[in-house]
């Protein structure tokens, strides 16, 4: 009798010890499917701005379709950017999928070092990417990232400013340069553009390279040493960028006018021009610039060099931006279904924002402003598209090398021909890499 | 020169003197003035062609933003602890070994004191990427106590030559009477000769505060996580790829800076003291 | 500056003469717990990576991916070869003669006349330090404002008063960017200076100064022959300091003029960072960061030896 009610409790405890562990137990294994946690890196700090909420929105779709990822991003601004991902390639640190350069001087270090995951060309070949999108980003003959957005090297302009010193948009160099008097009579600065990062000034020297001969492949003619930068192209290019700054089409502290100070010359309508890439077509919607400026503001393609032979269409166009996955991750097939997310809810997403071109074709929508419009018919325009420009197809140290060159054969501390000479001896280091 | 005359000219004399001295004060308090000014407009008004243009609107939404798109709250707890602590052992390491090296008898004295010193002329950008791949071995990468002490390293040196001119100037007798009375080294040092040097350890404190307080380059090197940042990386979360919200990023400067204002005028008395003896005598 | 002679280490020492007593200032497990806690902080964060720097001094390697060793060619290509080099070195030069020869004269007469004015000197002295506390992005930012050829303060000053032709882009134009840059250095550390100077003022003996003028001392006679052998101690100590702080001397040119116009304000730390991160230069840049570090060791010596007080001023 005993027995028989010291069971039933026995049983009882057992059951109430054994069936939770049981739960517990068999609770783990029916757990979901570990939490993955999906490392990022770009350089958009700003996530309330534009390109960052757009990145964010991607992220939150990309985890709703996958419940069990959850992504860290970690961003700095460009620079720091950069040297973050450098220390991380040294000890091996790399996040699983990061925003990237597609440039010799960036990817290709980390392609040889084999620290960035090949990609199927085949997986992202029917997404409509421009022409030269996806090239720009093969080495070797295989694909490493894909290209985010097409960057075109335009001149945007404020309408009203032409107007008011009664100037009409130049076709031509010399037009160009006969505006200038008329503008400093307003008190107006010509034409603004980065000087202190003097990239924007490397790439308007291939702008002028390419009017010249009408050919852009000249540049890395010379990077493959069947070239010299010594050769006529090169100098007389030089020569009409140093006349430019001589003439007073830039602002007076060119070298030292960052790119925040060079966009805000224009914005403020302190300059007419403003000679930047077709990523800056969220002018026209910064609401920190007065209204006159946005309501006025429209782009043209950069002028022909009198006499020279090329056309206003063959185009300064390159894929620079990209995103990359990371050799080593251990959810590298997690970062390849991101990477054709991304590609696939990009475009759309940025163009509604109005924020950048992307790299793939997009359809002209209704509220498209104006400034949207012509920068795709720029685009469609292009007869000829120059690829890479100029500093990024060597190595880090030419490309340094090149921007403190240009940087002080505008301001003035160089010759065209000692400006040819020093570069092309950087050419001739780099080549022997 | 009648008497009255000699004190009209005495009075004039003063009146330039301080009318020069109140123009340089306006002088070097024109950056906070433009700092905060600027805080409060929008960013475009920067670049406007006024050094000082007060605001159309006054913008307080930017220090709203600064507050909480700007993480201040989270990244300045951060910075109070990772400051703080490297304050403390900075100081406190500085102390002891300015006392081994000053009041102690030993042979690598000398030695010891002048690799100390080398910490001076170390610039910051040599170490960093050495020691991130030796942080890494040690699993110090992205951890608070792996940025408190690069913190502590590069504020020793200066603080240890501080704590050692203080310390040399002080007479032997009280701590001779003081090992007399039984005192062993802890109580020597915490309750004797501590007490003597405080405006020294004011003074270290409030520098070595004001040094770790805005430093950038080594939290951006050994931090990786949100949520570990500290207060200046609030002014990046502002910057756009192409263009800033300048104003906000302002805004966030000010903020970052008003701990240290604050600091500096509650210990301004021991500073002075504390600098004289360690320079005097240093 | 050191340790100092204030211990004595023979056997005639009158300050430890006491055999028991010394053995606590001479206990090597507290001297070594003591030094323990600051030495191995150093050696691991300051000394390790210095050491590591030297390796890679002898190398040529972009921070990651292949790693070759070319010994001594780095140092020789900086030494014979880099006019970079050799420049921003030049121009931390100049920095240190402006330092020490306009800013700290300056500074000196400013704390000289804040010890003699009674009123409202702490006031002074507090507001004179603010831009010291103030970040230096903010500093630099405001001056590049200033400076700025088209709307910048400056030019606008100048102009007002009818002196056109003194305007100039003064961060650009390759004549006046070195002095403009130095102009926003000295402006920062002047706090630093003035507290230094003035802290050192405050100390000299009330009589001392007394005695002098009682001796019929002129102002200028009273100044140079008493009180500056006073605190010549307090003199060195910020002459050592500006030298090293100007060898130092990085994100101010970093973010105004990036060494523009063509390396005229390139300074020497900023140039071994950029040579090291943006060149991927990495073995060049630690090459330059270990001749830099034997500079300042050599011109903390020289300063030293220069400043030298004779032991007897005490």
């Amino acid at each position: 009798m005993k027995r028989k009610l010291l069971r039933a409790p026995l049983c009882l405890a057992a059951a109430a010890i054994l069936l939770p562990a049981l739960v517990w137990a068999g609770g783990t294994q029916e757990k979901k499917p570990e939490q993955i946690l999906l490392k990022m890196g770009d350089n958009l700090p700003d996530r309330t701005g534009t390109w960052g909420a757009v990145v964010e929105q991607i992220n939150a779709e990309f985890i709703k379709e996958h419940p069990n990822v959850k992504i860290e991003t970690e961003s700095y601004p460009d620079q720091p950017y950069q040297q973050k991902m450098k220390l991380y390639a040294t000890s091996g640190q790399l996040p699983d999928v990061f925003k990237y350069w597609s440039f010799s001087t960036l990817l290709k270090p980390l392609v040889d070092a084999k620290l960035v995951a090949e990609l199927n060309l085949a997986d992202f070949k029917g997404l409509n990417y421009l022409a030269g999108a996806l090239e720009s980003n093969m080495y070797y003959g295989k694909l490493w990232g894909i290209p985010v957005s097409g960057d075109l090297w335009v001149v945007y302009y404020n309408k009203r400013l032409f107007e008011q010193a009664g100037v009409s948009v130049p076709e031509a160099s010399d037009q160009v340069l006969a505006m200038i008097p008329k503008f400093e009579a307003q008190g107006l600065i010509p034409m603004s553009t980065d000087g202190k990062d003097s990239w924007p000034l490397c790439i308007t020297w291939d702008n002028i390279i390419g009017r010249l001969t009408g050919d852009y492949s000249v540049i890395q003619a010379a990077l493959d040493r069947k070239m010299k930068f010594t050769d006529p192209p090169f100098v007389q290019a030089a020569k009409i960028l140093q006349d430019m700054v001589r003439a007073r089409l830039f602002q007076a502290d060119l070298v030292t006018s960052d790119y925040g100070a060079a966009r805000n010359l224009f914005g403020q309508e302190k300059a007419a021009m403003y000679l930047m890439g077709s990523w800056e077509l969220g002018l026209v919607t910064d609401q920190n610039f007065p209204e006159s400026f946005r309501d006025n503001l429209s782009v043209f393609k950069f002028p022909v060099i009198k006499g020279g032979k090329g056309s206003r269409d063959d185009l300064v166009a390159w894929f620079g931006g990209n995103y990359v996955v990371n050799a080593n991750s251990k959810y590298k097939n997690l970062g390849l279904q991101y990477l054709k997310f991304y590609a696939s809810r990009f475009p759309a997403l940025i163009w509604d924002k109005q924020a950048a071109v992307p790299a793939q074709r997009v359809q002209p929508t209704p509220k498209d402003t104006e400034l949207a419009r012509s920068l795709l018919q720029i685009a469609a325009d292009a007869k000829l598209s120059s690829g890479t420009p100029s500093l990024d197809r060597s190595t880090p140290a030419f490309k340094e090398d090149e921007q403190k060159f240009v940087r002080d054969l505008a301001a003035l501390v160089l010759s065209p021909e000692q400006f040819a000479k020093q570069l092309d001896a950087s050419a001739e280091t780099a080549a022997k890499q | 020169m009648t008497a009255q005359g000699l004190r009209n000219r005495r009075t004039a004399g003063r009146i330039i003197l301080y009318t020069f001295l109140v123009l340089f004060a306006l002088l070097q308090l024109f950056p906070l003035v433009w700092l905060f000014n600027y805080s409060l407009s929008t960013s475009g008004e920067l670049f406007g062609p006024e050094l000082l243009k007060p605001p159309q609107s006054v913008q307080w939404i930017n220090y709203a933003k600064a507050w909480t798109d700007g993480r201040i709250p989270m990244y300045l707890m951060n910075s109070l602890i990772i400051v703080s602590i490297s304050v403390a052992c900075s100081t406190l390491f500085a102390f002891f070994i300015g006392y081994a090296c000053t009041r102690m008898v030993w042979r690598l004295r000398l030695l010891v004191f002048n690799v100390v010193m080398i910490g001076m002329i170390v610039p910051i950008h040599t170490t960093l990427l050495p020691n991130f791949v030796w942080f890494k071995v040690f699993g110090l990468l992205n951890t608070r106590i792996g940025l408190t002490i690069p913190y502590i390293a590069f504020t020793l040196s200066f603080n240890t030559l501080m704590f050692s001119g203080m310390l040399r100037g002080l007479p032997r007798s009280v701590e001779e009477s003081a090992w007399i009375e039984g005192a062993g080294l802890g109580t020597m040092l915490f309750e004797v000769v501590a007490p003597m040097v405080t405006p020294a350890f004011a003074t270290v404190g409030i520098m070595t505060f004001l040094t770790n307080w805005n430093e950038f380059i080594m939290a951006n090197t050994f931090l990786a996580s949100e949520k570990l940042r500290t207060i200046p990386f609030s002014v990046i979360r502002f910057e756009g790829e192409y263009a800033s919200q300048y104003a906000v990023q302002f805004a966030c400067m000010a903020l970052a800076a008003l701990p240290a204002i604050v600091l500096y005028f509650v210990f301004n008395k021991w500073i002075i003291a504390g600098v004289t003896a360690g320079a005097v005598k240093g | 500056m050191g340790p100092g002679p204030a211990l004595e280490d023979g056997p005639g020492d009158p300050l430890i003469a006491d055999m028991a007593m010394r053995s606590l200032f001479s206990n090597k497990k507290a001297i070594f717990l003591l030094i323990l806690p600051g030495l191995a902080v150093i050696l691991f964060s300051i000394a390790a990576p210095v050491i590591l720097s030297v390796y890679y001094s002898l190398t040529e390697w972009a921070g990651f991916g292949k790693l070759t060793i070319v010994g001594l060619q780095n140092y020789r290509n900086i030494l014979l070869t880099d006019r970079t080099f050799w420049l921003s070195l030049f121009n931390a030069l100049v920095l240190m003669v402006i330092t020490i020869f306009i800013q700290n004269p300056i500074a000196f007469i400013l704390a000289a006349i804040l010890t003699k004015v009674k009123k409202l000197s702490r006031f002074f002295r507090t507001v004179y330090f603010v831009p010291a506390i103030i970040s230096v992005v903010v500093i630099t930012k405001l001056w590049v404002n200033i400076f700025n050829p088209t709307y910048g303060l400056l030019n606008k000053i100048l102009k007002g008063l009818g002196l056109q032709t003194l305007t100039a882009a003064w961060l650009s134009d390759p004549g006046t960017a070195l002095f403009a840059v130095i102009f926003i250095m000295i402006w920062y550390g002047f706090g630093w200076a003035l507290l230094f100077y003035y802290s050192g003022l405050v100390t000299v003996p009330k009589d001392l100064e007394e005695a002098g003028i009682i001796d019929g001392a002129s102002p200028l006679q009273l100044y140079t022959r008493v009180i500056i052998p006073c605190i010549l101690p307090v003199i060195q100590a910020v002459l050592i300091i500006d030298v090293i702080s100007c060898l130092k001397q990085m994100e101010i040119v970093y973010l105004s003029t990036a060494g523009a116009p063509g390396d005229r304000t390139q300074f020497i730390a900023n140039y071994l960072y950029i040579k090291a991160f943006t060149y991927s230069q990495y073995g060049y840049g630690n090459a330059i960061s270990v001749l830099f570090v034997i500079v300042a060791v050599l011109l903390t010596v020289l300063t030293r030896r220069l400043t030298w007080q004779s032991p007897d001023v005490d």
